[in-house]
């Protein structure tokens, strides 16, 4: 059975780059170019984990989060962030809305992101 | 009548006599003779008793004139004696005069003493009646809400700000006036801090109380002395709200700024990594070389935006840490691990001496420790020329893990040894040995390490090496 991983992502380089490493690794990937269209999308096809960015137009990452929290069949779902951001604050409050981890862009490659999701599965 | 008189007058008026009375007057003569012989014995006798007399007179004379002149000594004597003692009166009460005058001057002094003493007293209620005024107008204006407990933890006096910060009525504070604080609580407004504060009066600093967003307060209580004496506990509400929403907007302003400046590097930095990695189809090893530079030159630019903000979210004086419990030995081994290629590919020789028994457990933001000992690492292999050695140590000490990280690198001048934890200061042999870095490392690493209640310090040779050692307290 397929791996569904959804990225949530409006950065056309990183949307394209890791969706093929992701793609390479078997998995199959579903994209979304903001929060709104990642919430359809998730609703519509029930992801095993989400890739979620932070800061998008219309609806960023906190606010899928916060709905995602609301919702007890996507409260499950395993979300790694990846941003460029990522202040004490922010983790904070990621933590308490059930993030499974935080990924800095800068930090990782999507390589090592790959790796994560292969621990988070 | 004497016997001459009655001679003279026979003689002169009797007439001549007859034999008989011649006889008569013979006997009569006789007798007469033998009369004044008589007297004339008598009269010696009356002579020699005179003179007698008179000797004795005299005598009595001597007596008195000796008499007299004894007294006249002792008169004389007695009157100098008397004069003496006069004088001596005389400046007795000269003296006594002059020493109740003197006691006069005194106690007219010591009226005027007294009576400037009271008039001084005077002032001084006055002055203090008005520094107390003044003490009620400070509290009553302060832009902090007070609350004053007495040396028996009753509740004394709040001011307006307490009212108000905790939308309490004048009717509350009554209510709380003269009771402990286990009691506050009963008052519905106090709730929230009387939880915070517990049910008996501690020394607080700076707890964070939330009511609204509009209401976030650091409440500090602390007891109030008078030469060693407890006099109350004073209860500080400081209002944080407008810092709080500074805070948060700056923490956005930090994210948007980190957001702008990381977006392009990051898509750089994974477009070369898969290209490298051959994830984009093959390349020839010129390309290889030049798109490695490139990667090396964008980590750069990523380890310099990431001082910058380190450095902000340092001067924000936010320190909330991921704090952990962590195995120290297993943090540091792993970061060493890290520098493998580089060491190698620099020529140096890391010694590391683990410690020789488990290490005890550290409450730490690993991420943040792993920077702060990075940096160390970091100059010890950039300021190392090749073939040089670097020596690391950790070992228990009491109850704190001290690590030292040795180089036999250019050292620090000596008089630019005092600036080296300083924001953006670099050593002079530093920038000509390597022309890049901020100058931010090791302020970040004190402060990482001084956050989480470690020590920093160094010693260091130029021309010779520098150690830096720090120090992490075990988790209790």
């Amino acid at each position: 059975m397929d791996t569904n991983i959804l990225l949530i992502e409006d950065e056309e380089v990183i949307i394209r780059l890791l969706s093929r490493k992701l793609a390479s690794m078997g998995y199959n990937v579903i994209l979304a170019m903001d929060g709104q269209e990642g919430l359809e999308k998730m609703r519509e096809s029930c992801p095993d984990l989400v890739l979620l960015d932070i800061i998008m137009p219309q609806k960023g990452g906190f606010e899928v989060l916060e709905e995602m929290k609301r919702d007890a069949d996507l409260a499950k779902v395993p979300v790694i962030i990846i941003s460029n951001s990522g202040q004490p604050l922010e983790l904070e409050r990621a933590k308490r809305l059930g993030v499974t981890d935080w990924l800095v862009k800068t930090e990782f490659d999507p390589k090592e992101v790959v790796q994560k999701i292969k621990k988070y599965l | 009548m004497s016997p001459e008189t009655n001679l003279n007058n026979r003689n002169q008026g009797y007439p001549p006599l007859s034999l008989s009375a011649k006889d008569d007057l013979a006997s009569e003569i006789d007798s007469l003779r033998g009369q004044i012989a008589a007297r004339d014995m008598e009269l010696v006798r009356l002579k020699e008793r005179r003179d007698a007399e008179v000797r004795e007179l005299n005598e009595v004379k001597v007596q008195l004139e000796e008499a007299k002149s004894i007294l006249e000594i002792k008169v004389t004597a007695k009157t100098k004696e008397l004069r003496e003692l006069a004088d001596t009166l005389e400046k007795q009460v000269d003296d006594r005069t002059r020493e109740l005058r003197a006691k006069i001057e005194e106690s007219e002094s010591s009226r005027v003493a007294l009576m400037n003493m009271l008039e001084d007293m005077e002032d001084l209620r006055r002055r203090a009646e008005a520094e107390k005024e003044k003490t009620l107008a400070i509290i009553t204006n302060f832009s902090d809400g007070l609350i004053f407990f007495d040396s028996l933890d009753y509740f004394s006096l709040a001011n307006p700000q307490i009212e108000n910060y905790f939308s309490a009525t004048k009717d509350d504070i009554r209510r709380c006036i003269g009771k402990k604080i286990s009691e506050m609580s009963k008052v519905a407004a106090f709730k929230p801090l009387t939880d915070l504060m517990g049910q008996a009066l501690r020394q607080i600093s700076r707890k964070e109380l939330f009511l609204s967003e509009t209401k976030f307060f650091e409440i500090s209580s602390l007891e109030v002395r008078s030469r060693q004496e407890k006099i109350g506990t004073l209860v500080i509400v400081h209002d944080v709200s407008r810092e709080k929403a500074i805070e948060r907007m700056k923490t956005e302003f930090v994210s948007i700024a980190a957001h702008q400046l990381r977006t392009p590097i990051s898509a750089i930095k994974w477009t070369l990594r898969m290209i490298l990695d051959g994830d984009l189809g093959p390349i020839n090893d010129e390309q290889r070389d030049f798109l490695e530079k490139t990667y090396k030159s964008n980590e750069r630019m990523i380890n310099l935006i990431n001082d910058l903000l380190n450095v902000t979210r340092i001067e924000e004086g936010r320190h909330i840490y991921n704090l952990g419990m962590e195995n120290f030995g297993v943090v540091i081994e792993g970061l060493v691990g890290n520098y493998a290629d580089i060491l190698k590919q620099k020529n140096l020789n890391l010694h590391f001496a683990k410690p020789g028994q488990a290490l005890p457990q550290v409450k730490i933001d690993p991420e943040k420790m792993r920077l702060a000992i990075a940096n160390f690492i970091e100059n010890a292999i950039k300021y190392t020329p090749a073939g040089g050695d670097i020596f690391m140590e950790v070992l228990v000490r009491g109850d704190e893990i001290q690590t030292s990280v040795r180089d036999t690198g250019i050292g620090i001048i000596k008089d630019q040894q005092s600036r080296i934890f300083t924001k953006y200061f670099r050593g002079s042999n530093a920038l000509k040995t390597e022309t890049e870095g901020t100058g931010l490392g090791l302020f970040i690493a004190k402060n990482i390490i001084e956050t989480h209640g470690g020590k920093v310090w160094f010693a260091s040779e130029e021309g010779k090496g520098t150690t830096f050692y720090f120090t992490v307290p075990v988790a209790k």
